[in-house]
């Protein structure tokens, strides 16, 4: 038996959670697993072919579980996905495994078990990634449920209480998953692929809207759509560094490989599209648009009012999941590419900026961003990464983020959906206020006394960050790169691909040159440069130095603006902000509660006449009917 | 105004024609738009606003009044100066940009006028800071404001407004007399020695006595060089 | 194209937009004079202002992101007009489009909210933090009417928009096909302007003009040269939208100046709206429009 290269990725990550489980207590496991990691990556390059329209790439390994066939491979679509999820994992490591980790150890965090949860979720990821039929989807997705839990809940106290709020919701997900699956494997006997697919066509329409919302749902909370996003942000902000990092960067988006696999590839966007809602205009692929775009507008305006920047930065991550999703339910060429160029983009992005985050903790102990200011003199290089961030964040030229948000932009214009297009663009814009106030109230303003000396963050934990912030750049400036690997993921899951260039999108209806683009705006920034460096010399003065209406300002007070950033919009939209989600949460905590106490009412009781007389009665009942 | 008579006359050592017709343009564009900082303590703020609006309009010469110092060239100070506003003066004079220009409007700030008696009130506001023209008058009428503007933007042009200069030259004169005033801790969180040398405006009479009193008293105010820090020390703890 | 010609073009397109922008800027200034019954500035008077402000002998920077953000707030510009076509010259509009245009637009504000970040002034930060709320304000009606004019001409390209409007002669211009989305791009992009009633985030006497506090000499010169860009960029767009561009510079020029006189007439006779109620009158009156408007179109 030979292995094949997908068998050897797998071996290669089972191994590192062997090591990582067995030699981290007293190696150094960072490096190790670290190197691991890039092992990994390697052997995943191997299959780089996939990324390119090469055939699948099957695992030797099939088990046959009470009649079904459990087979694990790779195709385009998959490849797409791991190659994100190890870059992530490989950078995250590397970022944890040297001053990080030693500060980690000394304030009491448990570093085995950190690598050990990390090296258990990429494999769990990988499993999942790698599923060949929906039961192994559904063991993949199991176990990257525990493993997330397992990373989110070890630094204790608040983020147990996070994780326990996150493993709920993947619970109630998971019952939604394994009930869809129950009726699939009812309807087509099988739960290969292929069979399914055939059956889907057969389906009718209750049986088909049952199972949209049963795997919309399950794969949903993972992603954190409304109304099931009130885990996430949580959950991740309280996750060690660049654990958060790494899950900011991909974990959610296991929920859109799943939703990309059984909605759009298995069931097909036509089929949901014939799905009416009764007496409205909408069908159930509007619907999901609709989702999408709450998921992108309530999530980033609740970021809006964080003085966390680490709960900031998760909020955000749930807004921009909508962007992905909106995308791929659009489904014309430009919009699926958008959305799981998205996927990739946000990915580089949001590990940068929890890394420079952590970083500005690492340094300074903070991340209340009401005790922060002035940092870019001390921290210049974390500002740049940060900086690099939130412009792919907010999707601002020239970062990889305007490009995938543009490519939505155009599949809305192009399909002529207005209210989506405004409601995208609206998210955007909050994006742009909310990312503003996180790089001024750490990076700019005024400089705390207390923080004169700090030093920037060791190169350990500079140099992933720079490699992410370059990959950031690179990928706005030729987003024909990953755009390669994106045309092979859509036409794996059968969608249309877009005319793509090294540069951009070449389309009949407009098109985009990035190269152009980033190379007149450099140019325009070299004549600016010119014309502003030519006039007369400046002298650097004093923070203190300042103008304050001819007041003498002093060290000891605070001459800076961070705490409510935006008074005035939130004098209008301050009273909008109702909490209804965690209303609707907390209500229905309150019933299963209320619920359970009936039930355990019951059972206390200890009637053993009123068990049998209720027993003997429903069995009367079953009979007659 | 008598001190700055004695600036020494420093020939421009451009020989260039080219350069000479630039800097004759950057004086001519000096002249030609003036943004005015004022500085309203007592009754002659009321003269300013017909001044710059629809009877005499100032904006057709160029002039506008501005918000921060930083944005000003000309600080118009327009009545009694007490000790407590003086201080305010002087470091919004300081924060602004040079070339700069002092208008000092009203008796008050020629003399005292009729604040003399008081103990609370600088007289004379050009030892404190040179002062390029002083308009005087109880108050003075807008036409007489517009006329002194417009002979500031002929010295302008032609280069003689230079107070702005004998403030960096001989700031060991301006210094001690605000020292005599405020007291010998007084310092301003502008640091003007630094910024001539920077610029290269130091006179013989920049530093002296009294800025060597000010070195004694002053809290550092290096600017906060951009640093990656590796190199540096940690303090100890 | 000979890469020769479009080198010349990518040139010539932000000069020209620089000096008809000094030209608006005097005419908004003009236009305040007359409405103010005053004589107002003399013709040079936006280039005194600006080689004036470049030839400070002491320059205050306050860092280095300082610096960098004004060379942003001007290269961003620089940059703009570019993907903005003129009569004869369409640079590289084609190979952006408006939207990458409206994005492109964004990196002088970002620029200058980063340069002004760094001034450690609250009233600076406070001017930011206002400018970025009139920017949602004021971007949503916008987004609006743009998407009604692409989805109308069924592309994003600035060419071939100018192209279908100038087809038909005055019948096809956008203003006569889309008459309810110009009037919400002329209030949009009033506001975009930052003039009065609008100037929330300038607001000399409250928050002593805000962005531009800390900022002197050749950092207000640049912020000067980004106002002049501004003006340029905000009619010429609209001109461009909805008054079927310019066949020749002639008309180009006049659409452009005329245009622009409308928001800045208006603007001088009002005093300064709260930021709240720019917020409502912006998501109310221009969007109601705009959605009214893409509904005819659609």
């Amino acid at each position: 038996m030979t292995l094949t290269l997908l068998d050897e990725l797998l071996l290669f990550s089972g191994v590192t959670v062997l090591v990582a489980l067995f030699l981290g207590r007293r190696l150094p496991a960072g490096w190790m697993v670290t190197i691991l990691y890039g092992i990994q990556l390697l052997s995943l390059l191997k299959m780089a072919p996939l990324g390119y329209g090469g055939d699948p790439i099957p695992s030797t390994l099939i088990l046959e579980v009470m009649g079904q066939t459990l087979s694990w491979r790779f195709d385009a679509l998959s490849w797409y996905f791991a190659l994100i999820t190890l870059g992530s994992a490989l950078l995250s490591s590397w970022y944890a495994c040297g001053e990080w980790e030693q500060r980690f150890r000394q304030a009491g965090g448990n570093v085995w078990l950190f690598h050990l949860a990390m090296a258990l979720n990429v494999f769990s990821m990988l499993i999942l990634l790698a599923s060949g039929d929906l039961l192994s989807l559904f063991i993949g997705w199991e176990l990257v449920s525990w493993a997330g839990f397992l990373l989110m809940a070890m630094a204790g106290g608040v983020a147990t209480r996070a994780a326990m709020r996150y493993i709920t919701y993947a619970m109630v997900g998971a019952m939604a998953i394994f009930g869809g699956i129950a009726l699939v494997y009812v309807s087509a006997g099988s739960l290969q692929y292929d069979a399914i697919l055939t059956a889907v066509s057969q389906m009718g329409t209750p049986h088909l809207w049952m199972l949209v919302i049963l795997f919309s749902a399950g794969f949903g909370i993972k992603m954190g759509l409304m109304p099931f996003h009130l885990w996430q942000a949580p959950a991740y902000a309280e996750t060690p560094g660049p654990g958060s990092a790494f899950l900011g960067a991909i974990s959610s988006r296991m929920g859109l490989f799943a939703i990309l696999l059984v909605l759009v590839k298995l069931f097909g966007i036509v089929n949901i599209e014939s799905l009416k809602i009764p007496f409205t205009l909408i069908d159930a692929r509007d619907l999901l648009a609709w989702i999408a775009v709450f998921t992108i507008i309530f999530p980033t305006f609740t970021a809006m009012k964080q003085n966390d920047a680490r709960e900031l930065l998760a909020w955000h991550g749930i807004g921009q999941g909508g962007y992905m999703l909106l995308g791929l339910v659009v489904a014309d060429a430009m919009g699926a590419a958008g959305g799981l160029l998205h996927v990739f983009n946000h990915a580089t992005y949001q590990a940068a900026l929890f890394m420079a985050v952590t970083a500005v903790i690492h340094r300074t102990g903070t991340s209340d961003l009401n005790k922060l200011g002035g940092l870019v003199v001390r921290m210049p290089l974390s500002f740049m990464v940060l900086l690099v961030g939130i412009i792919g964040l907010a999707g601002l030229p020239p970062m990889n983020g305007f490009v995938s948000k543009w490519l939505v932009y155009r599949s809305l214009l192009n399909e002529g959906m207005p209210l989506l297009f405004v409601a995208a663009v609206i998210g955007t814009l909050g994006t742009i206020l909310s990312v503003y106030k996180l790089i001024h109230n750490i990076f700019l303003g005024q400089l705390r006394v207390e923080h004169e000396h700090i030093k920037e963050a060791p190169w350990s934990m500079m140099i992933p960050m720079l490699i992410l912030a370059a990959i950031i750049f690179i990928t706005g400036l030729l987003p024909g790169i990953p755009l390669a690997w994106v045309a092979s993921v859509q036409e794996a899951v059968g969608l249309s691909v877009p005319n793509y260039t090294l540069g951009g999108v070449e389309s009949a209806s407009g098109s985009l040159d990035m190269i152009w683009v980033i190379g007149v705006l450099f140019a325009g920034f070299g004549i600016g440069a010119l014309v502003f460096y030519s006039a007369g010399k400046s002298k650097r003065v004093h923070q203190l130095d300042n103008y304050a209406g001819g007041h003498f300002l002093t060290a000891d007070i605070r001459y800076q603006y961070s705490d409510n950033f935006y008074a005035g919009l939130m004098h209008l939209i301050g009273g909008w902000y109702r909490g209804s989600f965690l209303w609707l949460e907390k209500s229905v905590k309150s019933l299963v509660e209320f619920l359970s106490l009936g039930m355990q009412g019951i059972y206390r009781r200890a009637n053993a006449e009123f068990y049998l007389l209720s027993t003997a009665l429903f069995v009367i009942a079953w009979v007659v009917i | 105004m008598s001190s700055i008579k004695q600036i020494p006359v420093i020939e421009e050592k451009r020989t260039n024609p080219l350069a000479r017709v630039f800097d004759e343009l950057v004086r001519f564009c000096r002249s030609r738009s003036l943004f005015l900082l004022h500085y309203c303590t007592g009754c002659g703020a009321i003269e300013l606003p017909p001044a710059m609006t629809s009877r005499f309009d100032m904006e057709r010469l160029g002039i506008q009044p501005m918000v921060s110092p930083r944005q000003a060239d000309i600080l118009l100070i327009t009545g009694y100066v007490s000790i407590k506003t003086l201080k305010r003066v002087i470091l919004t004079y300081e924060q602004m940009g040079s070339p700069k220009y002092v208008i000092g409007i009203c008796s008050c700030t020629v003399n005292g006028g009729m604040y003399w008696q008081s103990y609370a009130t600088a007289k004379k506001l050009d030892e404190y800071m040179p002062v390029d023209l002083y308009i005087a008058g109880c108050m003075p009428r807008p036409e007489a404001v517009i006329e002194g503007l417009q002979q500031l933007m002929q010295r302008i042009k032609t280069g003689e407004a230079k107070g702005w200069e004998d403030y960096y030259r001989n700031y060991d004169y301006y210094l001690g007399n605000q020292q005599k005033l405020f007291g010998n801790d007084w310092q301003t969180p502008t640091d003007v020695i630094t910024e001539a040398k920077h610029y290269d405006l130091l006179g013989e009479g920049t530093l002296g006595e009294h800025t060597a009193l000010l070195e004694q008293h002053q809290q550092p105010l290096e600017a906060l060089e951009m640093r990656l820090g590796h190199q540096v020390k940690e303090p100890a703890e | 194209m000979a890469p020769l010609e479009l080198i010349i073009e990518l040139v010539l397109m932000p000069l020209v937009a620089f000096i008809v922008g000094l030209m608006m800027v005097l005419m908004m200034r003009r236009i305040a004079a007359k409405l103010q019954r005053r004589v107002g500035p003399p013709f040079f008077q936006p280039l005194y202002d600006i080689v004036k402000l470049h030839g400070k002998r002491t320059q205050v920077s306050h860092g280095m992101i300082h610096d960098i953000g004004i060379v942003m707030a001007m290269g961003g510009y620089i940059a703009a007009e570019t993907l903005l076509p003129v009569p004869g010259m369409n640079g590289i509009a084609e190979k952006g489009g408006i939207i990458t245009l409206l994005y492109l637009m964004m990196i002088p504000s970002l620029g200058l909210a980063l340069g002004v970040g760094q001034c450690a002034n609250p009233n600076g930060s406070i001017g930011i933090a206002r400018a970025l709320t009139a920017m949602l304000a004021y971007d949503i009606p916008l987004v609006i009417v743009v998407f009604g004019v692409a989805y109308a001409a069924g592309t994003t390209n600035l060419v071939e928009i100018i192209a279908t409007q100038q087809a038909g002669g005055f019948e096809t211009w956008g203003a006569v096909q889309m008459p309810l989305l110009a009037i919400a791009g002329l209030i949009a992009m009033h506001a975009s302007l930052g003039k009065q009633p609008f100037e929330i985030y300038i607001a000399p006497a409250e928050i002593a003009t805000g962005p531009m506090v800390e900022m002197g000499g050749k950092y207000l010169g640049g912020l000067f040269v980004m106002q002049s860009f501004q003006l340029y960029t905000t009619s010429v767009l609209y001109v461009s939208l909805f008054l079927g561009g310019g066949t020749t510079w002639f008309d180009f020029l006049l659409k452009s100046f005329l245009v622009l006189a409308i928001p800045v007439s208006i603007a001088y006779l009002f005093p300064r709206y709260r930021t709240e109620d720019l917020l409502r009158l912006m998501w109310k009156w221009p969007v109601m429009l705009g959605l009214i408007g893409i509904a005819f179109v659609m």
